[in-house]
């Protein structure tokens, strides 16, 4: 398992006539997203706009993203990962006990006629939200729906799209990525960047009461985390650099108020597709840059004699 | 200032081969004589210009994803650990950005091209480029696939599709054009592929990827542009494809192109069990043609990561390998697919590719056109350019490593037939000055008077392959970033961009276009110059 088969949102605006929303409320946490990119735009191939497309919402509960949809599928919560099994079987068409599908609250019929659509589909897409990738199974999860679309490919053109959100959380992705090699959950505790999420992902760090110090940029964990990492935030000395009180700037020792970025402050942030957006401001602020207030501490910190002998590593080659 | 004493020149550029002479530095270029300063004492060391890399893929959006999708790949791969000076990173066959610049640095070259860049993310690739230290960079954007484009060759607009391509070519601060696959990543997002260079692009009635390739290749010739159409062929790794590559060639009469990783689009055959070896037929075809130059994309044994603007293709080979597969199709644009790949002596297919890259490279008789390339990291790391050196210089060792081979796979090549061994100003040729004249970069691959003080030097041994292995000194713009295999400088290298002319007017008849197909806004689109740390560009007067 593994890999990834995606595209641009522009392609879902120019192309897709099968358009599959995943444990998200797409209408609440990305508001414009039927309207920019998925539903009600006319693309280059899809000339009639909504009527050229077909939406199918899938969650357990109903949400206001259901008005938008074309067909509503409710299963039961932390069935996701037997029902896209079980899509992925029928896509081969093995066989598949009713029985058993019967408990993830939807029918045989309902998933073989899902099937169908997709493999009709011209260019189908599945969006995928924290339903998937933040409940029993997570990363299994995941990997299901990333495979299904995958193997969809064999009939017809099919991509996947986590709904990322949370600001430019897929900026610092990308950044992680191309300067350790690694998304998120990376230490650099021995010189060199180590990965293993569960291990040194900011929230299991934080529950375990690993860390003892915290810098925090561009996000509320205060609000977010679990009780546990709270109380370790409010422990130690923490430090956050935010435009506004949150509530992790309530607890931390120290608050630097930075400039907004995106409104008084310059940078880049990453679509959820990875396209990249300049950001240009349109008022001053009186408040320093995040990268400014970085770059002071860095200074700071250079001056200082370093706390063990600098190492030589030597190049290999080949 | 800088000396360099008693050391064997190679610069073939100048027609210095092999003569033991002084090189004088000042300034980040050499100069015909320095007083004082630092000396090297170079006796008994060869001195080459810095190699030049023409076709790579080290940053942007595809490299990244490449990256995200398998961090099993870093567990075993070399780690640099973070200094006062030197950022952390790590190598293996993606290597984390400041892991690239240490990398190729730490192997005597000094300026990469990146090959594939679609103008969408290009300003992601110029924060990854910002981020690979030492070397200088340049890159190519894609274009073989972009709807606007042959929308108006389709209309036969060529003249506005020549503003068009200029106009894309600055707002994405690229160098070069790029054309993957003409016409098959259109097809793709369709589900589709183009195969046949005369028959019409999925979509269109007129457009053919042959007529994509000529467009294309003219419109670059009529710019100026200081490199040609850099041309990844259709049919990439189909058994069979030397066809398609010979008919390209012919549409590319009376042209300039670059041939990328020929060694991927030189198969006969007419199925997996019958691929054999077409080197010899299109290295003839290919001597014939002197307004060609090609790299190799030789491939080496192990672990290789494809990476490409090829989508159908990388389908094909998930299918064929069942190995985990990624795809990005693009907006208008282009596509990426991603399949882990690995390149096993014992498979008859591997074995013949193999040999295919090296017969290219030693049956291609002028070696200012083919050029010393694995298609990093399709073909093999980088960093393992050493080890392909070692198989052109050494026929010997050659003969060793084919008895490792399939006996059926010996059928199907000549390699075992072919005695060239590379002379050490060749081996400077196909990775320094070649490279350097293809991408019209004036100031690199010599040592010559004005050119850029970038120079690698090596220990003379006496095993005629094993000397490239690691550089002794190299030097970039003048300063010794790598001493006796260590980083001693990390410094901030150039970008290399062109600008050809266009007329202004072009934006207002793209604006409405683009919107039309675009997700974001156009005014969003260019990357500001300010962006790129150091640009150096290229004017393109016609």
């Amino acid at each position: 398992m593994g890999g990834k088969v995606t595209c641009t949102l522009g392609e879902v605006k120019n192309r897709a006539d099968f358009i599959v929303y995943w444990g998200g409320n797409p209408a609440e946490c990305h508001p414009r997203h039927f309207s920019k990119y998925t539903l009600t735009q006319k693309g280059r191939f899809v000339p009639e706009g909504r009527k050229g497309r077909t939406m199918v919402l899938v969650d357990i509960r109903e949400t206001p993203s259901g008005r938008a949809a074309d067909i509503f599928l409710q299963l039961r919560p932390g069935k996701d990962f037997e029902v896209l099994t079980t899509l992925r079987a029928l896509l081969k068409n093995q066989k598949v006990d009713e029985a058993s599908v019967a408990e993830t609250g939807l029918t045989l019929a309902v998933l073989q006629d899902l099937v169908d659509r997709m493999k009709r589909a011209r260019f189908g897409v599945l969006f995928f939200g924290m339903g998937i990738s933040m409940t029993r199974g997570k990363h299994m999860n995941s990997a299901a729906i990333l495979r299904l679309a995958a193997e969809l490919n064999a009939f017809t053109k099919f991509v996947c799209m986590p709904m990322r959100g949370h600001g430019n959380v897929t900026g610092s992705d990308m950044v992680l990525r191309w300067t350790t090699g690694y998304p998120f959950g990376v230490s650099m505790s021995r010189g060199y960047p180590r990965f293993n999420p569960g291990e040194f992902s900011t929230v299991d760090l934080l529950v375990r009461g690993d860390n003892d110090a915290a810098l925090i940029l561009g996000a509320d964990p205060g609000a977010t985390m679990p009780q546990p990492g709270i109380d370790h935030l409010a422990r130690i000395p923490t430090i956050v650099l935010d435009p506004k009180v949150t509530h992790t700037s309530r607890l931390a020792r120290v608050h630097i108020t930075t400039a907004a970025t995106g409104i008084s402050a310059p940078g880049t942030v990453y679509r959820m597709d990875e396209v990249p957006l300049p950001l240009r401001p349109i008022l001053k602020s009186p408040y320093p840059t995040d990268a400014d207030v970085i770059q002071r501490i860095r200074q700071a910190v250079a001056a200082k004699p370093a706390w063990t002998p600098a190492p030589t590593a030597r190049i290999a080659n080949a | 200032m800088l000396r360099i004493t008693g050391g064997t020149v190679h610069d073939p550029a100048n027609g210095v081969l092999g003569v033991v002479q002084d090189v004088c530095i000042a300034d980040g270029r050499i100069v015909p004589k320095v007083e004082g300063g630092r000396s090297i004492d170079a006796t008994g060391m060869v001195v080459f210009p810095g190699g030049v890399d023409v076709h790579t893929h080290v940053a942007g959006a595809a490299m990244n994803f490449a990256r995200g999708i398998t961090p099993e790949n870093y567990r075993r791969a070399i780690r640099f650990i973070q200094t006062p000076d030197r950022r952390a990173g790590l190598g293996g066959i993606t290597p984390t950005t400041f892991a690239t610049g240490y990398m190729y640095a730490g192997m005597g070259w000094t300026t990469v091209n990146e090959a594939a860049v679609p103008i969408l993310s290009a300003r992601h690739t110029h924060e990854e480029m910002h981020d690979i230290p030492i070397l200088d960079k340049s890159s190519l954007v894609l274009m073989a696939n972009n709807e606007i484009v042959l929308d108006l060759l389709e209309a036969g607009e060529v003249e506005r599709a020549r503003q068009v391509v200029a106009w894309l070519i600055w707002a994405a601060k690229a160098y070069g054009v790029k054309a993957v696959n003409p016409g098959g990543i259109v097809a793709w997002k369709s589900g589709k592929n183009a195969g046949a260079l005369s028959e019409p692009v999925e979509g269109y009635r007129k457009v053919t990827p042959g007529r994509i390739i000529s467009g294309l290749a003219g419109i670059i010739d009529d710019l100026k542009l200081p490199h040609p159409l850099h041309l990844h062929c259709n049919n990439l790794g189909i058994p069979g494809n030397v066809g398609t590559t010979l008919e390209t060639m012919k549409v590319l009469e009376g042209r300039r192109a670059h041939l990328a990783h020929l060694q991927f689009h030189a198969y006969g055959g007419d199925g997996w069990g019958t691929l054999r070896s077409e080197a010899t037929a299109l290295a003839e075809a290919f001597n014939a043609r002197t307004n060609l130059t090609a790299d190799a994309g030789a491939i080496l044994f192990g672990d290789a990561m494809t990476v490409t603007a090829d989508g159908p293709w990388e389908h094909v080979l998930h299918q064929l390998s069942g190995r985990k597969w990624s795809n990005v199709d693009v907006e208008n644009e282009t596509g990426c697919g991603i399949v882990p790949y690995t390149y096993k002596e014992r498979s008859l297919v591997n074995a013949v590719q193999w040999a295919v890259g090296l017969e290219l490279l030693l049956l291609i008789d002028d070696p200012w056109r083919i050029f010393l390339t694995t298609d990093h990291p399709n073909g093999g790391g980088f960093w393992r350019y050493p080890e392909l050196i070692r198989l052109l210089r050494d026929a010997d060792y050659r003969r060793e490593c084919l008895k490792r081979l399939p006996p059926k796979a010996l059928e199907r090549m000549v390699l075992p037939d072919l005695d060239r061994q590379y002379s050490v100003s060749e081996i400077a040729i196909i990775t320094s000055a070649g490279p350097a004249r293809a991408l019209g970069l004036s100031r690199k691959g010599h040592l010559g008077v004005g050119a850029d003080a970038d120079l690698a030097l090596y220990e003379e041994k006496p095993a005629a392959g094993r000397m490239f292995e690691y550089p002794r000194y190299v030097i970039k713009a003048g300063e010794i970033v790598v001493e006796e295999g260590e980083i001693r400088a990390v410094t901030q290298g150039r970008e290399f961009i062109a600008r050809p002319a266009f007329d202004e007017q072009i934006e207002a008849y793209l604006r409405p276009l683009f919107e039309k197909v675009y997700t974001m806004s156009f005014d969003n689109y260019a990357v500001e110059l300010e962006r790129l740390a150091q640009p150096d560009i290229h004017p393109c007067r016609p």
